[in-house]
Protein backbone atom coordinates (compact mmCIF):
# COMPACT_ATOMS: atom_id res chain seq x y z
CA UNK A 1 0.00 0.00 0.00
CA UNK A 2 2.75 2.46 1.11
CA UNK A 3 4.00 2.07 -2.40
CA UNK A 4 1.04 3.97 -3.40
CA UNK A 5 3.37 7.24 -1.96
CA UNK A 6 5.98 6.66 -4.31
CA UNK A 7 3.89 5.95 -7.31
CA UNK A 8 1.73 9.28 -6.88
CA UNK A 9 4.70 11.21 -7.08
CA UNK A 10 6.54 9.90 -10.23
CA UNK A 11 3.23 9.77 -12.02
CA UNK A 12 2.06 12.79 -10.89
CA UNK A 13 5.34 14.17 -12.12
CA UNK A 14 5.30 12.27 -15.15
CA UNK A 15 1.38 13.14 -15.52
CA UNK A 16 3.01 17.13 -16.05
CA UNK A 17 4.46 15.62 -19.12
CA UNK A 18 2.00 12.61 -20.41
CA UNK A 19 -2.10 12.44 -20.08
CA UNK A 20 -1.73 8.68 -19.97
CA UNK A 21 0.16 8.81 -16.60
CA UNK A 22 -2.39 11.16 -15.07
CA UNK A 23 -4.88 8.14 -14.42
CA UNK A 24 -2.56 6.04 -12.74
CA UNK A 25 -1.72 9.65 -10.87
CA UNK A 26 -5.25 9.28 -9.72
CA UNK A 27 -5.73 6.27 -8.70
CA UNK A 28 -2.24 6.40 -6.86
CA UNK A 29 -4.21 9.49 -4.79
CA UNK A 30 -7.34 7.58 -3.98
CA UNK A 31 -5.19 4.96 -2.95
CA UNK A 32 -2.99 7.38 -0.79
CA UNK A 33 -6.43 9.06 0.11
CA UNK A 34 -7.57 5.94 1.67
CA UNK A 35 -4.59 4.76 3.34
CA UNK A 36 -4.48 8.27 5.34
CA UNK A 37 -7.82 7.26 6.58
CA UNK A 38 -6.71 3.98 7.59
CA UNK A 39 -8.80 2.31 5.31
CA UNK A 40 -7.76 -0.35 2.86
CA UNK A 41 -6.66 0.71 -1.13
CA UNK A 42 -9.99 -0.70 -2.60
CA UNK A 43 -8.60 -0.12 -6.52
CA UNK A 44 -6.23 -2.94 -6.73
CA UNK A 45 -3.24 -0.37 -7.75
CA UNK A 46 -0.84 -1.90 -5.43
CA UNK A 47 -2.08 -5.54 -6.31
CA UNK A 48 -0.92 -4.45 -10.06
CA UNK A 49 1.96 -2.89 -9.60
CA UNK A 50 2.83 -5.81 -7.40
CA UNK A 51 2.03 -8.75 -9.82
CA UNK A 52 3.82 -6.63 -13.06
CA UNK A 53 6.71 -6.03 -11.19
CA UNK A 54 6.74 -10.07 -9.88
CA UNK A 55 5.97 -10.67 -13.37
CA UNK A 56 8.81 -8.89 -14.88
CA UNK A 57 10.88 -10.30 -12.44
CA UNK A 58 9.95 -13.89 -13.11
CA UNK A 59 12.83 -15.15 -15.48
CA UNK A 60 14.76 -15.04 -11.93
CA UNK A 61 12.88 -17.53 -9.90
CA UNK A 62 14.52 -16.24 -6.68
CA UNK A 63 14.56 -12.87 -7.20
CA UNK A 64 10.98 -12.38 -7.99
CA UNK A 65 10.10 -14.84 -4.86
CA UNK A 66 11.93 -12.78 -2.29
CA UNK A 67 10.49 -9.32 -4.00
CA UNK A 68 6.47 -11.09 -4.15
CA UNK A 69 7.25 -12.26 -0.41
CA UNK A 70 8.76 -9.11 0.96
CA UNK A 71 6.90 -6.54 -1.09
CA UNK A 72 5.87 -4.78 1.99
CA UNK A 73 9.33 -4.26 3.24
CA UNK A 74 10.82 -3.51 0.01
CA UNK A 75 7.71 -0.73 -0.51
CA UNK A 76 8.41 0.90 3.19
CA UNK A 77 12.47 0.75 2.40
CA UNK A 78 11.92 2.95 -0.82
CA UNK A 79 9.03 5.08 0.83
CA UNK A 80 11.06 5.73 3.80
CA UNK A 81 14.76 6.27 1.25
CA UNK A 82 12.41 8.46 -0.72
CA UNK A 83 11.35 10.66 2.26
CA UNK A 84 14.80 10.71 3.77
CA UNK A 85 16.27 12.19 0.34
CA UNK A 86 13.61 14.77 -0.16
CA UNK A 87 13.83 16.02 3.46
CA UNK A 88 17.77 16.15 3.02
CA UNK A 89 17.27 17.45 -0.45
CA UNK A 90 14.96 20.50 0.64
CA UNK A 91 17.20 21.34 3.85
CA UNK A 92 20.05 21.89 1.43
CA UNK A 93 18.17 24.05 -0.92
CA UNK A 94 16.88 26.34 2.21
CA UNK A 95 20.85 26.60 3.08
CA UNK A 96 21.53 27.35 -0.74
CA UNK A 97 18.76 29.92 -0.69
CA UNK A 98 19.98 31.48 3.29
CA UNK A 99 23.66 31.10 2.91
CA UNK A 100 24.68 30.38 -0.60
CA UNK A 101 25.84 27.12 0.47
CA UNK A 102 23.97 23.85 0.62
CA UNK A 103 26.04 23.09 3.82
CA UNK A 104 27.41 26.42 5.19
CA UNK A 105 29.28 24.64 7.99
CA UNK A 106 31.40 22.33 5.39
CA UNK A 107 34.39 24.25 3.93
CA UNK A 108 33.90 22.26 0.58
CA UNK A 109 32.20 23.63 -2.39
CA UNK A 110 28.86 22.37 -2.88
CA UNK A 111 27.70 21.32 -6.69
CA UNK A 112 24.33 23.10 -6.59
CA UNK A 113 26.68 26.17 -5.31
CA UNK A 114 25.52 29.71 -6.00
CA UNK A 115 28.85 30.54 -6.06
CA UNK A 116 30.70 31.09 -9.43
CA UNK A 117 32.87 28.50 -8.98
CA UNK A 118 30.76 25.38 -10.75
CA UNK A 119 32.95 23.57 -11.89
CA UNK A 120 35.00 23.42 -8.75
CA UNK A 121 31.67 22.49 -7.06
CA UNK A 122 31.76 19.17 -9.21
CA UNK A 123 35.11 18.42 -8.81
CA UNK A 124 34.67 18.68 -4.98
CA UNK A 125 31.13 16.80 -5.47
CA UNK A 126 32.92 14.01 -3.19
CA UNK A 127 33.14 15.82 -0.22
CA UNK A 128 29.45 17.39 -0.29
CA UNK A 129 26.70 15.36 1.01
CA UNK A 130 23.78 17.72 -0.63
CA UNK A 131 25.59 16.54 -3.87
CA UNK A 132 25.36 12.86 -3.37
CA UNK A 133 21.09 13.86 -2.46
CA UNK A 134 21.27 15.49 -5.64
CA UNK A 135 22.55 12.79 -7.90
CA UNK A 136 20.49 10.53 -5.22
CA UNK A 137 17.36 12.13 -6.95
CA UNK A 138 18.95 11.84 -10.44
CA UNK A 139 19.21 8.17 -10.10
CA UNK A 140 15.74 8.16 -8.35
CA UNK A 141 14.26 9.63 -11.13
CA UNK A 142 16.26 7.11 -13.73
CA UNK A 143 15.10 4.37 -11.89
CA UNK A 144 10.96 5.44 -11.75
CA UNK A 145 11.21 6.25 -15.31
CA UNK A 146 12.86 2.22 -16.04
CA UNK A 147 9.69 1.17 -13.30
CA UNK A 148 7.23 3.18 -15.50
CA UNK A 149 7.93 2.08 -18.39
CA UNK A 150 8.41 -1.57 -17.61
CA UNK A 151 5.05 -0.44 -16.68
CA UNK A 152 3.53 0.38 -19.39
CA UNK A 153 5.38 -2.79 -21.39
CA UNK A 154 7.86 -0.64 -23.33
CA UNK A 155 10.63 -2.58 -23.34
CA UNK A 156 8.04 -5.70 -24.80
CA UNK A 157 9.37 -6.57 -28.21
CA UNK A 158 6.13 -5.99 -31.18
CA UNK A 159 5.78 -9.51 -32.66
CA UNK B 1 -17.51 -31.10 -31.98
CA UNK B 2 -14.61 -29.74 -33.87
CA UNK B 3 -12.71 -27.22 -31.61
CA UNK B 4 -10.65 -25.85 -34.04
CA UNK B 5 -13.08 -25.17 -36.59
CA UNK B 6 -15.67 -23.58 -34.30
CA UNK B 7 -12.86 -20.85 -33.33
CA UNK B 8 -12.28 -19.75 -36.27
CA UNK B 9 -15.72 -18.27 -35.87
CA UNK B 10 -14.25 -16.24 -33.24
CA UNK B 11 -12.23 -13.39 -34.56
CA UNK B 12 -11.00 -12.48 -30.59
CA UNK B 13 -9.53 -15.74 -30.40
CA UNK B 14 -7.13 -14.61 -33.40
CA UNK B 15 -5.66 -11.76 -31.44
CA UNK B 16 -2.34 -11.63 -29.92
CA UNK B 17 -1.18 -9.52 -26.66
CA UNK B 18 2.88 -8.94 -26.14
CA UNK B 19 2.51 -11.62 -29.25
CA UNK B 20 1.05 -14.62 -27.29
CA UNK B 21 -2.14 -15.71 -28.34
CA UNK B 22 -4.95 -15.17 -25.68
CA UNK B 23 -6.50 -17.86 -23.14
CA UNK B 24 -10.22 -16.87 -22.35
CA UNK B 25 -11.44 -18.25 -18.99
CA UNK B 26 -13.77 -15.56 -18.01
CA UNK B 27 -17.06 -17.35 -19.39
CA UNK B 28 -19.37 -17.30 -16.51
CA UNK B 29 -19.37 -13.74 -16.40
CA UNK B 30 -19.11 -13.10 -20.47
CA UNK B 31 -18.56 -15.19 -23.44
CA UNK B 32 -17.17 -14.40 -26.68
CA UNK B 33 -18.83 -13.51 -29.82
CA UNK B 34 -19.42 -15.87 -32.89
CA UNK B 35 -19.18 -13.40 -35.86
CA UNK B 36 -22.53 -15.09 -37.10
CA UNK B 37 -24.04 -12.77 -34.02
CA UNK B 38 -22.08 -9.69 -34.33
CA UNK B 39 -23.24 -9.67 -38.18
CA UNK B 40 -26.86 -10.27 -37.16
CA UNK B 41 -26.89 -7.31 -34.77
CA UNK B 42 -25.01 -5.16 -37.50
CA UNK B 43 -27.75 -6.33 -40.10
CA UNK B 44 -30.10 -4.49 -37.95
CA UNK B 45 -28.38 -1.45 -38.10
CA UNK B 46 -27.37 -1.89 -41.82
CA UNK B 47 -30.28 -2.96 -43.49
CA UNK B 48 -33.51 -1.93 -41.41
CA UNK B 49 -33.08 0.58 -38.42
CA UNK B 50 -36.47 1.33 -37.93
CA UNK B 51 -38.71 0.43 -34.69
CA UNK B 52 -40.48 -2.56 -34.33
CA UNK B 53 -44.69 -3.17 -33.93
CA UNK B 54 -45.24 0.77 -34.88
CA UNK B 55 -44.06 1.68 -37.78
CA UNK B 56 -45.85 0.16 -41.14
CA UNK B 57 -42.92 1.83 -43.22
CA UNK B 58 -40.28 -0.84 -44.98
CA UNK B 59 -37.73 -0.89 -42.02
CA UNK B 60 -40.78 -1.08 -39.37
CA UNK B 61 -42.47 -4.47 -40.79
CA UNK B 62 -38.93 -5.44 -41.47
CA UNK B 63 -38.01 -5.21 -37.88
CA UNK B 64 -40.98 -6.31 -36.62
CA UNK B 65 -40.99 -9.35 -38.13
CA UNK B 66 -36.95 -10.28 -37.25
CA UNK B 67 -38.01 -9.71 -34.09
CA UNK B 68 -40.73 -11.65 -33.93
CA UNK B 69 -38.43 -14.13 -35.31
CA UNK B 70 -35.92 -13.94 -32.75
CA UNK B 71 -38.37 -14.34 -29.92
CA UNK B 72 -40.01 -17.35 -31.69
CA UNK B 73 -36.01 -18.95 -31.73
CA UNK B 74 -35.46 -18.28 -28.30
CA UNK B 75 -38.50 -20.22 -27.37
CA UNK B 76 -37.89 -22.88 -29.16
CA UNK B 77 -34.05 -22.92 -27.80
CA UNK B 78 -35.63 -23.19 -24.28
CA UNK B 79 -38.48 -25.26 -25.56
CA UNK B 80 -41.34 -23.25 -23.98
CA UNK B 81 -44.95 -23.71 -25.08
CA UNK B 82 -45.41 -20.27 -27.04
CA UNK B 83 -43.23 -17.57 -28.16
CA UNK B 84 -45.35 -15.40 -26.18
CA UNK B 85 -43.89 -16.84 -22.81
CA UNK B 86 -40.70 -15.10 -24.02
CA UNK B 87 -39.81 -11.42 -22.57
CA UNK B 88 -36.62 -9.94 -23.75
CA UNK B 89 -34.59 -8.22 -20.89
CA UNK B 90 -31.55 -6.35 -20.42
CA UNK B 91 -30.29 -9.77 -18.21
CA UNK B 92 -30.90 -11.86 -15.98
CA UNK B 93 -30.89 -9.80 -13.26
CA UNK B 94 -33.82 -7.56 -14.76
CA UNK B 95 -36.00 -10.41 -15.50
CA UNK B 96 -35.62 -12.18 -11.51
CA UNK B 97 -36.65 -8.13 -10.88
CA UNK B 98 -39.38 -8.09 -13.25
CA UNK B 99 -41.27 -11.36 -10.84
CA UNK B 100 -39.62 -10.13 -7.50
CA UNK B 101 -41.42 -6.88 -7.95
CA UNK B 102 -44.14 -8.35 -10.27
CA UNK B 103 -45.90 -10.79 -8.10
CA UNK B 104 -47.96 -9.88 -5.62
CA UNK B 105 -46.06 -10.88 -2.23
CA UNK B 106 -47.15 -9.70 1.25
CA UNK B 107 -45.97 -9.80 4.83
CA UNK B 108 -45.09 -12.94 6.09
CA UNK B 109 -44.96 -14.54 2.79
CA UNK B 110 -41.54 -16.61 2.83
CA UNK B 111 -39.03 -16.48 -0.50
CA UNK B 112 -36.93 -19.96 -0.34
CA UNK B 113 -32.99 -19.83 -1.35
CA UNK B 114 -30.06 -21.68 -1.60
CA UNK B 115 -26.71 -20.53 -0.08
CA UNK B 116 -24.72 -19.84 -3.29
CA UNK B 117 -26.68 -17.14 -4.65
CA UNK B 118 -25.74 -14.30 -6.93
CA UNK B 119 -26.47 -11.13 -5.73
CA UNK B 120 -28.73 -10.87 -8.67
CA UNK B 121 -31.40 -13.37 -6.06
CA UNK B 122 -30.27 -12.02 -2.46
CA UNK B 123 -30.85 -8.67 -3.13
CA UNK B 124 -34.18 -7.95 -4.63
CA UNK B 125 -35.26 -10.42 -1.75
CA UNK B 126 -33.47 -8.57 0.66
CA UNK B 127 -35.23 -5.18 -0.11
CA UNK B 128 -38.32 -7.28 -0.47
CA UNK B 129 -37.66 -8.10 3.22
CA UNK B 130 -37.40 -3.99 4.05
CA UNK B 131 -40.53 -3.18 2.21
CA UNK B 132 -43.13 -5.49 2.44
CA UNK B 133 -41.81 -7.96 4.88
CA UNK B 134 -41.45 -10.49 3.48
CA UNK B 135 -39.31 -13.81 4.66
CA UNK B 136 -36.00 -15.25 3.55
CA UNK B 137 -35.15 -18.30 4.45
CA UNK B 138 -31.97 -20.10 2.96
CA UNK B 139 -31.20 -23.54 2.29
CA UNK B 140 -27.01 -24.69 2.89
CA UNK B 141 -25.32 -26.63 1.27
CA UNK B 142 -24.44 -30.25 2.52
CA UNK B 143 -20.79 -31.53 1.30
CA UNK B 144 -20.84 -28.85 -1.35
CA UNK B 145 -24.55 -29.93 -2.67
CA UNK B 146 -27.88 -28.85 -2.73
CA UNK B 147 -29.80 -30.54 0.27
CA UNK B 148 -32.94 -31.57 -1.34
CA UNK B 149 -34.41 -33.17 2.63
CA UNK B 150 -33.45 -29.75 4.12
CA UNK B 151 -35.65 -28.11 1.40
CA UNK B 152 -38.28 -30.48 1.95
CA UNK B 153 -38.77 -30.35 5.46
CA UNK B 154 -38.74 -26.68 5.40
CA UNK B 155 -41.70 -25.90 2.31
CA UNK B 156 -44.87 -25.08 4.34
CA UNK B 157 -47.98 -22.99 3.01
CA UNK B 158 -46.09 -19.81 3.47
CA UNK B 159 -43.58 -20.49 1.20
CA UNK B 160 -44.58 -18.12 -1.92
CA UNK B 161 -41.58 -18.32 -4.28
CA UNK B 162 -38.45 -20.93 -4.54
CA UNK B 163 -35.71 -18.82 -6.19
CA UNK B 164 -32.83 -19.79 -6.88
CA UNK B 165 -29.18 -20.16 -8.95
CA UNK B 166 -30.10 -23.43 -11.65
CA UNK B 167 -26.13 -23.77 -12.05
CA UNK B 168 -24.17 -21.32 -9.30
CA UNK B 169 -21.04 -19.33 -11.11
CA UNK B 170 -19.51 -19.89 -7.32
CA UNK B 171 -18.39 -22.80 -8.20
CA UNK B 172 -20.28 -25.02 -10.97
CA UNK B 173 -22.73 -27.07 -9.05
CA UNK B 174 -26.66 -27.49 -10.59
CA UNK B 175 -29.32 -27.77 -7.98
CA UNK B 176 -31.80 -31.01 -8.35
CA UNK B 177 -33.97 -28.86 -10.38
CA UNK B 178 -37.13 -31.51 -11.02
CA UNK B 179 -37.00 -32.65 -7.53
CA UNK B 180 -36.94 -29.01 -5.85
CA UNK B 181 -40.23 -27.90 -8.73
CA UNK B 182 -42.27 -30.67 -7.71
CA UNK B 183 -41.79 -30.26 -4.10
CA UNK B 184 -42.88 -26.83 -4.23
CA UNK B 185 -45.49 -26.98 -6.37
CA UNK B 186 -46.90 -29.65 -4.28
CA UNK B 187 -47.06 -26.98 -1.59
CA UNK B 188 -48.30 -24.27 -4.01
CA UNK B 189 -44.97 -22.26 -4.25
CA UNK B 190 -43.80 -21.08 -7.78
CA UNK B 191 -40.48 -21.93 -8.42
CA UNK B 192 -38.10 -19.29 -10.35
CA UNK B 193 -34.23 -20.42 -11.46
CA UNK B 194 -31.40 -17.94 -12.30
CA UNK B 195 -30.96 -20.13 -15.08
CA UNK B 196 -27.79 -17.65 -16.45
CA UNK B 197 -25.17 -20.26 -16.23
CA UNK B 198 -27.06 -23.07 -17.11
CA UNK B 199 -28.66 -22.17 -20.22
CA UNK B 200 -25.74 -21.15 -22.14
CA UNK B 201 -24.31 -24.92 -20.93
CA UNK B 202 -27.14 -27.22 -20.61
CA UNK B 203 -30.17 -28.19 -23.03
CA UNK B 204 -32.62 -26.71 -20.83
CA UNK B 205 -36.25 -27.45 -21.43
CA UNK B 206 -38.85 -24.96 -19.81
CA UNK B 207 -42.06 -27.13 -20.68
CA UNK B 208 -40.49 -30.75 -19.28
CA UNK B 209 -38.96 -28.91 -16.29
CA UNK B 210 -42.44 -27.01 -15.25
CA UNK B 211 -40.73 -24.39 -13.97
CA UNK B 212 -42.55 -21.09 -13.35
CA UNK B 213 -40.07 -18.38 -14.49
CA UNK B 214 -36.35 -18.69 -15.41
CA UNK B 215 -34.51 -15.90 -16.75
CA UNK B 216 -31.14 -16.40 -18.13
CA UNK B 217 -28.58 -13.39 -20.04
CA UNK B 218 -27.42 -13.22 -23.92
CA UNK B 219 -23.81 -12.45 -22.98
CA UNK B 220 -23.16 -15.66 -21.26
CA UNK B 221 -24.43 -17.39 -24.27
CA UNK B 222 -22.22 -15.95 -27.34
CA UNK B 223 -25.15 -13.43 -27.43
CA UNK B 224 -24.70 -9.32 -27.37
CA UNK B 225 -24.31 -7.75 -24.32
CA UNK B 226 -27.53 -5.89 -22.44
CA UNK B 227 -29.95 -8.59 -23.70
CA UNK B 228 -31.70 -11.13 -21.68
CA UNK B 229 -34.64 -12.82 -21.16
CA UNK B 230 -37.20 -14.07 -18.53
CA UNK B 231 -39.49 -16.74 -19.51
CA UNK B 232 -42.52 -17.25 -17.70
CA UNK B 233 -45.39 -19.67 -18.10
CA UNK B 234 -48.33 -17.36 -19.95
CA UNK B 235 -50.81 -18.43 -17.29
CA UNK B 236 -48.57 -16.76 -14.68
CA UNK B 237 -47.06 -14.42 -16.83
CA UNK B 238 -50.55 -12.75 -17.17
CA UNK B 239 -51.42 -12.45 -13.64
CA UNK B 240 -48.27 -10.47 -12.92
CA UNK B 241 -48.33 -7.08 -12.04
CA UNK B 242 -46.38 -4.87 -14.37
CA UNK B 243 -43.12 -3.83 -13.54
CA UNK B 244 -41.90 -0.50 -15.79
CA UNK B 245 -44.53 0.48 -17.66
CA UNK B 246 -44.89 3.46 -20.45
CA UNK B 247 -44.55 3.81 -24.00
CA UNK B 248 -45.24 -0.12 -25.79
CA UNK B 249 -46.66 -1.74 -22.83
CA UNK B 250 -50.35 -0.38 -23.19
CA UNK B 251 -52.95 -0.78 -26.17
CA UNK B 252 -54.66 2.77 -25.80
CA UNK B 253 -54.26 5.50 -22.88
CA UNK B 254 -56.94 8.23 -22.03
CA UNK B 255 -56.06 11.37 -20.35
CA UNK B 256 -57.16 9.34 -16.87
CA UNK B 257 -56.78 5.71 -17.62
CA UNK B 258 -54.97 3.14 -19.70
CA UNK B 259 -55.32 -0.96 -21.05
CA UNK B 260 -52.42 -2.88 -20.56
CA UNK B 261 -51.60 -5.13 -23.77
CA UNK B 262 -50.85 -8.88 -23.09
CA UNK B 263 -47.37 -10.58 -22.25
CA UNK B 264 -44.55 -10.42 -23.29
CA UNK B 265 -45.40 -6.89 -24.64
CA UNK B 266 -46.99 -5.64 -21.20
CA UNK B 267 -43.23 -6.10 -20.04
CA UNK B 268 -41.16 -5.04 -22.47
CA UNK B 269 -41.41 -0.78 -21.62
CA UNK B 270 -40.00 1.62 -24.22
CA UNK B 271 -37.97 0.95 -27.97
CA UNK B 272 -36.34 -2.65 -27.26
CA UNK B 273 -32.69 -3.76 -28.30
CA UNK B 274 -33.62 -4.87 -31.16
CA UNK B 275 -30.20 -5.87 -33.06
CA UNK B 276 -29.47 -7.37 -29.12
CA UNK B 277 -32.66 -9.78 -29.73
CA UNK B 278 -32.02 -10.57 -33.22
CA UNK B 279 -28.12 -11.75 -32.09
CA UNK B 280 -29.36 -13.50 -29.32
CA UNK B 281 -31.49 -15.46 -31.62
CA UNK B 282 -28.14 -16.01 -33.69
CA UNK B 283 -26.29 -16.81 -30.75
CA UNK B 284 -29.21 -19.70 -30.13
CA UNK B 285 -29.01 -21.17 -33.32
CA UNK B 286 -24.99 -21.36 -33.32
CA UNK B 287 -25.30 -23.04 -30.22
CA UNK B 288 -28.19 -25.15 -31.21
CA UNK B 289 -26.02 -25.88 -34.39
CA UNK B 290 -22.88 -26.87 -32.34
CA UNK B 291 -25.22 -28.62 -29.57
CA UNK B 292 -25.35 -28.09 -25.64
CA UNK B 293 -24.62 -31.67 -25.18
CA UNK B 294 -21.64 -31.62 -27.19
CA UNK B 295 -20.69 -28.40 -25.38
CA UNK B 296 -21.62 -29.75 -21.63
CA UNK B 297 -19.21 -33.11 -22.90
CA UNK B 298 -16.34 -31.04 -23.92
CA UNK B 299 -16.61 -28.65 -20.60
CA UNK B 300 -16.79 -31.46 -18.09
CA UNK B 301 -13.42 -33.16 -20.08
CA UNK B 302 -12.05 -29.68 -19.50
CA UNK B 303 -12.16 -29.93 -16.11
CA UNK B 304 -11.20 -33.31 -15.42
CA UNK B 305 -8.02 -32.44 -17.04
CA UNK B 306 -7.31 -29.12 -14.72
CA UNK B 307 -8.82 -31.52 -11.70
CA UNK B 308 -6.65 -33.92 -12.01
CA UNK B 309 -3.39 -31.94 -12.67
CA UNK B 310 -4.61 -29.65 -10.01
CA UNK B 311 -6.36 -31.30 -7.19
CA UNK B 312 -3.20 -32.96 -5.82
CA UNK B 313 -1.92 -29.63 -4.99
CA UNK B 314 -1.87 -29.27 -0.99
CA UNK B 315 -1.64 -25.51 -0.92
CA UNK B 316 -4.87 -25.44 -3.43
CA UNK B 317 -8.18 -25.22 -2.60
CA UNK B 318 -10.98 -26.01 -4.43
CA UNK B 319 -14.27 -24.61 -4.07
CA UNK B 320 -17.51 -26.91 -4.66
CA UNK B 321 -17.27 -30.49 -4.99
CA UNK B 322 -14.08 -32.66 -5.92
CA UNK B 323 -16.07 -34.22 -8.76
CA UNK B 324 -15.40 -32.38 -12.07
CA UNK B 325 -18.76 -33.93 -13.60
CA UNK B 326 -20.78 -31.97 -10.41
CA UNK B 327 -19.14 -28.48 -11.42
CA UNK B 328 -19.74 -27.99 -15.34
CA UNK B 329 -17.18 -25.37 -16.98
CA UNK B 330 -15.97 -23.85 -13.51
CA UNK B 331 -12.88 -24.59 -11.50
CA UNK B 332 -13.05 -22.58 -8.67
CA UNK B 333 -10.04 -22.26 -6.03
CA UNK B 334 -7.56 -20.43 -4.00
CA UNK B 335 -4.25 -20.80 -3.47
CA UNK B 336 -3.11 -20.67 0.73
CA UNK B 337 -1.05 -17.26 1.25
CA UNK B 338 -0.93 -15.74 -2.04
CA UNK B 339 -4.01 -12.82 -3.11
CA UNK B 340 -6.46 -13.92 -5.33
CA UNK B 341 -5.93 -11.04 -7.34
CA UNK B 342 -2.20 -10.91 -7.32
CA UNK B 343 -2.86 -14.86 -9.14
CA UNK B 344 -5.25 -13.75 -11.54
CA UNK B 345 -3.60 -10.52 -12.56
CA UNK B 346 0.37 -12.58 -12.72
CA UNK B 347 -1.39 -15.01 -15.13
CA UNK B 348 -2.99 -12.36 -17.14
CA UNK B 349 0.38 -10.34 -17.31
CA UNK B 350 2.40 -13.61 -17.61
CA UNK B 351 0.92 -15.37 -20.87
CA UNK B 352 -2.92 -13.62 -20.76
CA UNK B 353 -4.65 -16.16 -19.32
CA UNK B 354 -7.75 -14.05 -17.89
CA UNK B 355 -9.76 -15.85 -15.07
CA UNK B 356 -11.97 -13.75 -12.64
CA UNK B 357 -10.73 -13.18 -9.13
CA UNK B 358 -12.99 -11.89 -6.03
CA UNK B 359 -15.83 -13.15 -4.71
CA UNK B 360 -18.13 -13.25 -7.91
CA UNK B 361 -21.29 -11.45 -6.97
CA UNK B 362 -21.59 -14.00 -4.28
CA UNK B 363 -20.17 -12.36 -1.31
CA UNK B 364 -22.67 -13.61 1.55
CA UNK B 365 -21.30 -17.23 0.89
CA UNK B 366 -17.83 -15.70 1.03
CA UNK B 367 -18.66 -13.52 4.18
CA UNK B 368 -19.92 -16.50 5.60
CA UNK B 369 -17.02 -18.90 4.67
CA UNK B 370 -14.89 -16.30 5.90
CA UNK B 371 -12.70 -16.66 2.51
CA UNK B 372 -11.54 -13.15 0.57
CA UNK B 373 -12.48 -14.85 -2.64
CA UNK B 374 -11.82 -17.20 -4.98
CA UNK B 375 -9.99 -17.63 -8.55
CA UNK B 376 -11.97 -18.92 -11.11
CA UNK B 377 -11.63 -20.34 -14.30
CA UNK B 378 -14.91 -20.76 -16.44
CA UNK B 379 -14.82 -22.82 -19.52
CA UNK B 380 -16.53 -22.99 -22.64
CA UNK B 381 -17.16 -24.70 -26.29
CA UNK B 382 -13.85 -22.85 -27.44
CA UNK B 383 -11.40 -23.51 -24.87
CA UNK B 384 -8.93 -26.17 -25.38
CA UNK B 385 -6.80 -28.80 -23.71
CA UNK B 386 -3.75 -26.50 -25.17
CA UNK B 387 -4.96 -23.55 -23.18
CA UNK B 388 -5.37 -25.60 -20.13
CA UNK B 389 -1.71 -26.73 -20.63
CA UNK B 390 -0.33 -23.30 -20.17
CA UNK B 391 -2.84 -22.63 -17.73
CA UNK B 392 -1.56 -25.04 -15.31
CA UNK B 393 2.15 -24.39 -16.10
CA UNK B 394 1.80 -20.67 -15.77
CA UNK B 395 0.09 -21.32 -12.10
CA UNK B 396 2.67 -23.66 -11.41
CA UNK B 397 5.30 -21.08 -11.81
CA UNK B 398 3.00 -18.69 -9.96
CA UNK B 399 2.73 -21.19 -6.87
CA UNK B 400 6.48 -21.26 -6.67
CA UNK B 401 6.59 -17.66 -5.24
CA UNK B 402 4.78 -18.83 -2.13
Amino acid sequence: MVICIIALVVFGIMGIFSAKYRQLAKEAFRCVFRMVQLKPCDTGFDQRIKSKLTTKLMKLPPVARFFYKNFKLISWTFTIVFFASMIYSLYGIYNLIAFGNCEPGSGSVCVISSGTNQLAGLVGLLTCYEAYIVYGIIIFVIIALLVVKYLNGKFEKKK
Amino acid sequence: MNVEKLRKDFPVLEKRINGKPIIYFDNACMSLRPKQVVDASNEYYFEYPGCAGRSAHEFGTKVTEKYDEARKEISKFIGARKKEEVVFTRNTTEGLNLVFNSLDLKKDDIIITADKEHNSVLVPIQVLKERKGVKHQIIFSKNDQFDLQKFQDSMNKQVKLVAMAHSTNLDGTTIPDKEIIKIAHDFGALVMFDAAQSVPHKEINVKNMDVDFLAFSGHKMLGPSGTGVLYGKYELLEQLNTFMVGGDTVLFTTYDSHAFLKPPEKFEAGLQNYAGAIGLAEAARYLDKVGRKNIEKHEEELNSIITDELSGIKELHLIGPKDPKLRGGIFSFFIEGMNVHEVALMLNNMNNVMIRSGQHCVHSWFRAHQLEGSDRVSLYLYNTKEELEIFVKTLREIMKLR
